[in-house]
């Protein structure tokens, strides 16, 4: 059955059964490739986009149930003129990336964070990225590139390690 | 790795006007140099092409998997070409004889042989083209070749005012004669080597383009998924697919050679339509044990076998049966799935040319030979075509993915893009071995006497043979690969097929300086399927032999770092490792009273790894704090490549330490996501500091070396804060009393 979407702030609109997740929907009736297939249960957090600018899992979400809202995809992360996401940037920057295969979820997780608090402490950075794995282990550059981006990083508890 | 003398840096132009750079491999080609097709389009076995517009386009014959191969072979050939690495185009290698990886004769990425295998021939490369450009140069400029300069991508004449772009003189260039000695740059001049750190591959990675295989993508393609048996060895025996081909979507369901496959026009059309399957298995043959039964049975293997002498050194048998005491202990490591984070997949397509592949493989020979044994079509006709890989970490060596699409393509009539769940990628591994560990040793004074290691376990290339063997020998008929596979095993250790090391690599090599040493391997093979996992040996070999280490410093009643170094002699570069972690981690100095320090060193695929590890426990939950590590790779091309890579092996083998296990209810594996295969997270990631020794010598090994120390070094790191030491994995906070 036909579904409105806003994927990207584009209209879209799909055909697929309402129980269908979302991530196939992005994936392979709207050709978003860059959301990834993880676990399929909202274990890993490879799938993360943003409904709302909130962070969620579309493995584990049908898409009846997003219909409406906002949804952003880490193709919606760079801007009209190609300008990267200040947390793209910072990935780039701390060489973040190895396979890479997380990673669109990682930023949106990141991204995410720094949308509701701009200077998340270090317990705060780890406990919300704690949802998103990477089997290449890229967490020590992860929760350097957010500390990067934070606001006043000394008051938010900066510490050297 | 040196560049055989057999091999030849080769030269050729195109009708277009590029300049092609390959290697031929005279007398034991199959399919010759670089031979050029007219529109300069398909150039196999070529490494570079320079063309008219300025493009330099290089061919990476070894996967990304995240280890850096994409920055950091680039980054060789930039340096000897004088181009900025970023400016160079790269496409991932097809099958193709000059990508063989010289340390297998198989197109493989694995065993961390990527840049020391390619230090050499892509230096060459490089500097064979630059030498081709700038003997063109000379011609139009009429001045001496060895008065030209060159820098990014532009020659300059010795006059100072004049330069050409290299576009300018590609086609001249490709009608010079390769000279026959190509000198290579001195290290102080290298610009890029040592220095470059910005990874080619992150943008790609971090705006979602990068195209893994998950992401293929074909015109009117279709989705697969297999049932396959729940338990090794089962087979179907009966299918009823009424209700699954009522779904909707449904394309067909069929059976193949390793299940039961569903057709459907959407993958979520089709996972919902396979939940409708009805399969009785045929399961007389099926493996019914679990862990503790294989681990029995190594037991018995053990007691009943002395097993093949493996490395002897003195009389160890015979001393020990004289010491006045000797000290024992037995060691366990589980089986282990790789949980890549993208699921294994492939799509695949049958065109009038043939059979196309796409798929995250590490060997895409070897993918080009599981396919053919699984359709009609001979390897000629297949064509991979290798995409980006969301993780390898040897899982992508064997090919099973790529047999089930091959042999479901060639029943449509469209592509077919097969994806595995989580569940099933977890269910169908080919694991890492499960190995049983025993040691006897005796010490003389705070010196060892006498060390007796067995390892009993299975064997990896029993495993893998089954398509490697045949893809040595790709003209082979397919009734032979099977064949293959066997003479291959039979004529191990021969000049036919090399020894298989997995069982007992970082065991033999022990380093440390005694008068007996004993190394033996026991066979024995449950007959869970079992291939290459990161690491490899080492990761049970390091955490065995690491670990029995610091009994017997114990047992000395001497600094485990201060006995380490007591029998490492004449080890300078194990020595240089251990005496830098331990300055890193301030070894000696005063930490949280709560807290403990851990300490391994291990020589691994060339590269020489300590780690100190400083661990807690609270509330029953081990906390790794700190990992300290230091590495001599030989000479570093990309410093932070190397960096991550040993942030990356030290998590890696942090999962296994804390949560690592897979096993079975009666033969059917009881893991299956994420929740009960635990991989480690943000909240268990240590600080770390990593340690680059400098060094001279030709690079080795950063993907896998990482790794071994770091579970050794935590286990002994809560033996230090509870003196309860930990003998199996994954660690437990109390593993009861054990000495």
């Amino acid at each position: 059955m036909p579904i409105e979407l806003r994927v990207n702030g584009r209209e879209r609109t799909v055909d697929a059964e309402p129980d269908t997740p979302l991530l196939w929907v992005l994936r392979d009736e709207l050709g978003l490739k860059g959301t990834k297939f993880g676990c399929g249960i909202g274990q890993c957090g490879a799938c993360t986009v943003h409904v709302s600018g909130e962070a969620l899992r579309s493995c584990s979400t049908p898409v009846e149930a997003v219909a409406d809202r906002e949804i952003t995809t880490i193709e919606g992360m760079v801007d009209a003129n190609g300008a990267l996401h200040p947390v793209q940037q910072a990935w780039i920057e701390h060489n973040v990336p190895q396979c890479g295969y997380c990673q669109s979820g990682q930023i949106m997780a990141a991204a995410a964070l720094l949308g509701r608090n701009p200077s998340p402490d270090d317990e705060t950075i780890t406990a919300v990225m704690s949802g998103n794995l990477c089997r290449c282990g890229t967490y020590p550059r992860i929760h350097a590139a957010i500390r990067s981006l934070r606001e006043s990083g000394e008051a938010a508890g900066e510490q050297s390690s | 790795m040196k560049l055989s003398r057999r091999e030849f840096i080769k030269a050729g132009g195109t009708g277009s006007g590029a300049l092609v750079i390959g290697l031929t491999l005279p007398g034991c080609s199959r399919s010759g140099g670089p031979r050029i097709t007219e529109d300069g389009s398909w150039t196999p076995n070529a490494w570079l092409v320079l063309d008219g517009s300025g493009d330099v386009t290089f061919t990476l014959d070894r996967v990304e998997m995240g280890q850096g191969t994409y920055t950091g072979l680039t980054t060789l050939v930039a340096e000897e070409l004088d181009v900025h690495p970023e400016s160079v185009r790269i496409i991932f290698a097809p099958v193709g004889d000059a990508y063989a990886n010289p340390e297998y004769i198989l197109q493989v990425t694995g065993g961390s042989t990527s840049l020391a295998t390619s230090w050499e021939r892509l230096r060459k490369a490089g500097a064979g083209a630059r030498a081709l450009l700038v003997k063109a140069a000379a011609e139009v400029w009429q001045v001496e070749p060895g008065d030209i300069r060159t820098d990014e991508g532009a020659l300059y004449h010795p006059d100072g005012t004049q330069t050409m772009a290299y576009s300018d003189v590609v086609e001249l260039a490709a009608r010079q004669r390769m000279p026959d000695e190509i000198p290579l740059k001195l290290p102080e001049n290298f610009r890029y080597i040592g220095r470059h750190d910005k990874r080619l591959d992150a943008y790609a990675k971090v705006t979602g383009r990068a195209v893994y295989g998950l992401d293929v993508e074909r015109p009117d393609m279709v989705y697969a998924v297999v049932s396959r048996p729940p338990r090794v060895g089962a087979k179907v025996d009966a299918v009823d697919d009424s209700a699954a081909l009522a779904q909707k979507g449904v394309v067909d369901v069929f059976t193949i050679e390793r299940g039961v496959a569903v057709v459907a026009d959407s993958y979520w059309h089709a996972r919902k339509a396979q939940e409708k399957l009805r399969i009785e298995w045929d399961e007389r043959d099926a493996f019914r044990g679990d862990h503790e039964s294989i681990f029995q049975d190594y037991r018995k293997a053990a007691d009943d076998s002395r097993g093949d002498t493996e490395r002897s050194n003195g009389n160890a048998r015979s001393v020990l049966r004289r010491a006045d005491r000797v000290f024992t202990a037995e060691y366990e490591a589980p089986f282990l799935a790789h949980a890549t984070m993208e699921p294994q997949n492939c799509t695949a397509e049958v065109t009038a040319r043939g059979l196309e592949i796409w798929a995250p493989t590490q060997a895409p020979d070897i993918a080009r030979i599981a396919a053919a044994r699984v359709t009609a079509f001979s390897p000629g006709d297949i064509e991979v075509h290798t995409t980006f890989l969301g993780g390898g970490f040897g899982r992508r060596l064997t090919q099973e993915y790529v047999e089930e699409a091959a042999a479901i393509a060639e029943k449509l009539d469209r592509p077919v893009k097969l994806i595995w769940s989580r569940e099933e990628d977890i269910r169908h591994d080919m694991y890492r071995p499960g190995m049983l560990h025993r040691f006897q040793a005796s010490l003389n004074g705070e010196g060892i006497e006498a060390w007796d290691h067995q390892i009993t376990g299975p064997l990896i290339f029993d495993y893998f043979a089954r398509n490697a063997a045949a893809t040595q020998y790709p003209w082979v008929p397919r009734f032979l690969y099977d064949t293959m596979a066997r003479v291959g095993r039979l004529t191990e250790g021969t000049f036919l097929t090399p020894k298989d090391h997995s069982a007992i690599e970082g065991a033999v090599e022990v380093p440390y300086g005694a008068p007996n040493i004993l190394v033996r391997h026991t066979q024995a093979d449950a007959g869970v399927p079992i291939s290459y996992w990161r690491a490899v040996g080492h990761s049970h070999n390091g955490f065995a032999v690491e670990t029995f280490m610091d009994e017997l410093a114990h047992e000395a009643g001497v600094d485990p770092v201060e006995f380490r170094l007591r029998h490492l002699t004449d080890k300078p570069r194990h020595r240089a490792v251990l005496e830098k972690v331990a300055e890193a981690a301030d070894w000696k100095g005063s930490m949280n009273e709560d807290h403990a320090r851990g300490v391994a060193v291990h020589w691994s695929f060339g590269s020489y790894v300590a780690q100190i590890v400083e661990a807690s426990i609270e509330n029953q939950r081990i906390l790794v704090h700190r990992v300290s590590c230091a590495i001599d790779c030989g000479q570093i091309v990309n410093p932070d490549i190397v960096r991550m890579q040993m942030e990356s092996g030290i998590n890696f083998g942090l999962s296994a330490a804390l949560h690592g296990r897979i096993d079975w209810d009666e033969g059917r594996v009881r893991q299956s996501n994420f929740h009960d295969y635990r991989l480690l997270q943000q909240d268990e990631s240590p600080a770390m500091d990593i340690v680059l020794v400098d060094s001279e010598e030709d690079p080795s090994g950063v993907g896998e070396p990482g790794l071994p120390p770091v579970i050794p070094a935590l286990g002994n790191a809560l033996f230090a804060l509870t003196g309860k030491r930990q003998r199996s994995t994954p660690f437990v906070a109390d593993p009861g009393e054990t000495s």
